[in-house]
């Protein structure tokens, strides 16, 4: 049986998701859809940090392990960063964590990168919405032995 | 520790979707929670007032607000924790209205999210440190680089508010480029009566410190306190005791070619350099004087009614200057017009970029305002070209935006001196926004002898020489070809980056586009400021711009130093920013490659990274970098953040 065979089966599965969103960008564009009351699932968590550069691979690895289904990166359009080139870096690390995931048997769907950018209420709900979707029809994360992480210290990540 | 939770209902908009009891139970139960209080209006000046006296009586050690959005009243609730005496940042927003109860349909999972965020907020609160920002005094002399439009207009404007401004200019004359031009599009007005005020109250501006013939050499320090090395060349007159009346110049047997003409005249060694060029102040070149070749010529010296104007011995000097921020206004230049063999610059005498033909146009220019070419003549037929190199993906894709404009001034002024002249405009594209520059357009195209041929290609045209005159080959966009003879050719080059804005670039540190130019902070909201604190862009070393939207720069730079940098104030330092753990950093150096903002240095000696907490913006691309975790940001450190995500998921 594929996995998403899997998880069709899996009626009333509720993934959990986590929402590293940008602090001027689509943290403001998740509001912005707040503003206009459109309804969407409830299934993601968001950690706001200032830049999507902020987001650290080790943060991404470490929701897995404590049980999210994905994990969604939302920045500001490129070449519009707050912090000029924070979501470039954003980028950057989360091709990297593609190839890692993959290493851990992690479905590349499960880790998605968009861009949100303050006035796009719409296109926010849109990305949590498809993105719950997907992991609805993906199933529950299998978890395999993830990397432990110490809070305070050293890590291995560009 | 005890930590305190305040749930706000704003009314109905959370309470309806999230039972305020439910979350109330549930956060109780949550590590460290020692009460939750509900209000009803928490940013109501009563809800205000309750929380505040509230935080008085319970001195909790750690506060989280579940309400609206942090970007609503984050800052509100910061400034009741300080009036209840307790660090601003020892408190957390969870945004349980815009992001949960506005959008989540089912009552029950609206609650669940909210003591999800709630819980998540607690546990990251207790890693929460109690920040203090930083106060720096500020040096109230503002440097502007750069003595055109731009420059002009914020050296003024910051003295006029009482601040004295230095104002560096490379050549002996200030004005920038429009002192070249004689009239100005759009409505062919007089470019001196535009621009004479201006120097006029600059030269007699007290704050303003004018310094010609003078490059920044060297930069150091941060917003709030530069200091800047300043290079003067020797003007070998005393501009103090120079009264202007020119007697010097006549008698000089020595001649060199006048480099604002573009070498289309001389001048004398000692000249005005430019007709009518304020400060009115001649200056010798010392390379064509004949005392560079060791003789003691003192003819201009004798001449000159004043003792001690003349001053032979004049030095190069180095200057120093402190200041708390800089205004970047050096200009722009042309693209060179040799990159394009076809079209003949620089090898058949007839053919000029737009700036040569300014001067063939101005009283002040080497013909006196002749229209006449190399040979003397007046021209039959002016060619135009317009986009020299912009809008083409192979040299600028961009459209300089000013071209069009004075295309059609020069068809204006061709018609005004020659009545009888055609003038052909080779273009791509027109371009003529604006409110008073769509005339431009319409006043070309009404000129009979005027003719307009659109080309695909500016490979397409080619400029050869014939009968001692010349002939313009070209294919218009609809494919057919054509030559006509013309015995003058203008080229219309793309505005591009001057070397001087690129060597300024580098000595402060400013980043530049893709195309060169000095980039903005930000493209629509912010391009009087570049990405450097304290660093201000005005003019056309920002992008391509007119003398309208430069000056407008200009005061909008000025204005960001007077707003942003107030004199008798203190700057204040924002606490979100990265630090060094120096035990930890290995001196890898990848932070500062990838700081945005120049902010992380180098301690070469302990081999460690150092971040300016002046320059950085607290953005933690550099923390998410560091591979050996010495980094960590102020307020989103890895423990708060770790706290938040493992607490938020349970």
């Amino acid at each position: 049986m594929t996995r998403t065979d899997e998880g069709k089966q899996r009626e009333g599965f509720e993934p959990k998701i986590v929402g590293f969103l940008c602090n001027w960008c689509s943290y403001a564009g998740a509001d912005k859809a707040g503003l206009s009351q459109t309804p969407y699932p409830p299934n993601v968590r968001v950690i706001k940090v200032m830049c999507s550069g902020r987001v650290d691979p080790q943060f991404v690895l470490q929701a897995y392990k404590k049980g999210v289904d994905g994990v969604l990166i939302l920045a500001r359009h490129f070449g519009d960063c707050h912090y000029k080139e924070g979501n470039f870096r954003a980028t950057q690390r989360h091709r990297m964590l593609l190839r890692l995931l993959k290493q851990q048997g992690i479905e590349a769907e499960r880790c998605r990168f968009d861009y949100v950018s303050a006035g796009e209420g719409e296109k926010f709900v849109q990305v949590i919405t498809e993105m719950t979707d997907t992991i609805k029809r993906l199933g529950p994360l299998r978890r395999k032995s993830l990397s432990p992480i110490d809070r305070k210290g050293a890590h291995h990540g560009y | 520790m005890k930590i305190g939770v305040y749930f706000c209902k704003c009314g109905t908009n959370v309470a309806d979707k999230i039972d305020p009891e439910k979350v109330q139970k549930k956060a109780l139960d949550f590590p460290g929670v020692a009460y939750c209080k509900t209000s009803e209006y928490l940013c109501s000046e009563e809800g205000k007032t309750f929380l505040v006296k509230d935080l008085l009586d319970e001195k909790p050690d750690r506060v989280v607000i579940a309400a609206c959005s942090p970007r609503d009243y984050e800052k509100t609730f910061r400034e009741c924790l300080s009036s209840a005496a307790i660090n601003p940042y020892l408190m957390q927003m969870v945004n349980v209205r815009e992001q949960v109860a506005w959008v989540t349909q089912d009552p029950a999972e609206a609650a669940k999210k909210a003591t999800a965020h709630i819980r998540g907020a607690v546990a990251r609160v207790g890693h929460q440190a109690p920040l203090e920002g930083r106060e720096l005094d500020i040096n109230p002399d503002v440097l502007v680089v750069g003595g055109g439009p731009a420059g002009l207009k914020a050296a003024l404007a910051v003295a006029r508010s009482g601040r004295k401004a230095v104002l560096v200019e490379k050549l002996p004359v200030l004005g920038g480029m429009p002192v070249l031009f004689e009239d100005l599009f759009p409505n062919l007005e007089c470019a001196p009566c535009m621009l004479e005020p201006v120097l006029a109250e600059i030269l007699q501006e007290k704050q303003v410190e004018i310094l010609t013939l003078s490059e920044v050499q060297e930069v150091v320090g941060y917003c709030g306190n530069f200091q800047v090395k300043i290079r003067q060349s020797p003007r070998y007159v005393d501009t103090l005791k120079c009264i202007g009346c020119g007697e010097c110049i006549n008698p000089c047997p020595q001649s060199t070619a006048n480099k604002l003409n573009f070498g289309l005249n001389e001048s004398k060694a000692i000249s005005f350099v430019l007709t009518g060029g304020l400060p009115n102040i001649p200056a010798i070149d010392f390379g064509a004087c004949q005392r560079s070749q060791a003789e003691d010529c003192q003819l201009c010296k004798a001449a000159c009614p004043v003792d001690g104007a003349i001053v032979f011995d004049d030095q190069e000097k180095t200057l120093e200057r402190s200041v708390g921020a800089i205004i970047l206004a050096v200009g722009s230049s042309l693209y060179d017009c040799t990159n394009f063999p076809a079209l003949a610059y620089g090898k058949i005498p007839n053919v000029y970029n737009s700036l040569e033909f300014e001067r063939l146009l101005s009283a002040t220019g080497p013909t006196g305002g002749k229209l006449v070419g190399r040979d003397g003549k007046p021209p039959e037929r002016v060619a135009i070209v317009h986009c020299v190199g912009s809008l083409d993906s192979k040299h600028q894709a961009y459209c300089s935006g000013v071209c069009c404009q004075y295309a059609f001034k020069f068809n204006q002024l061709v018609k005004r001196k020659l009545p009888e002249a055609r003038v052909t405009h080779l273009h791509r594209e027109l371009v003529t926004p604006g409110k008073e520059e769509f005339a431009l357009f319409e006043r070309a195209t009404a000129n009979s002898n005027a003719t307009f041929i659109r080309y695909q290609d500016l490979a397409d045209i080619e400029v050869v020489g014939k009968d001692g005159s010349s002939e313009v080959q070209y294919k218009e966009a609809s494919g057919e070809s054509g030559k006509i003879h013309a015995d003058m050719v203008v080229l219309c080059p793309a505005v591009v980056p001057s070397k001087t804005a690129k060597a300024l670039a580098v000595l402060c540190e400013v980043p530049q586009d893709k195309f060169g130019f000095l980039e903005e902070l930000h493209g629509r909201a912010d391009t009087a400021q570049s990405k450097i604190k304290g660093i201000y862009l005005a003019g056309g070393c920002q992008g391509p711009k007119d003398i309208q939207a430069s000056m407008n720069q200009g005061m909008a730079a000025a204005g960001h130093v007077l707003s942003q940098l107030p004199a008798g104030k203190k700057l204040q330092i924002d606490p979100v920013v990265a630090s060094v753990n120096e035990e930890v950093c290995s001196g890898c150096r990848v932070c500062g490659s990838v700081c945005p903002y120049k902010a992380i240095g180098f301690d070469a000696e302990r081999e460690v990274s150092i971040v300016n907490s002046v320059l950085c913006h607290g953005c933690g691309t550099c923390v998410a970098a560091c591979p050996s975790g010495a980094l960590d940001g102020y307020h989103f450190t890895r423990e708060q953040i770790l706290a938040e995500l493992e607490e938020v998921l349970q």
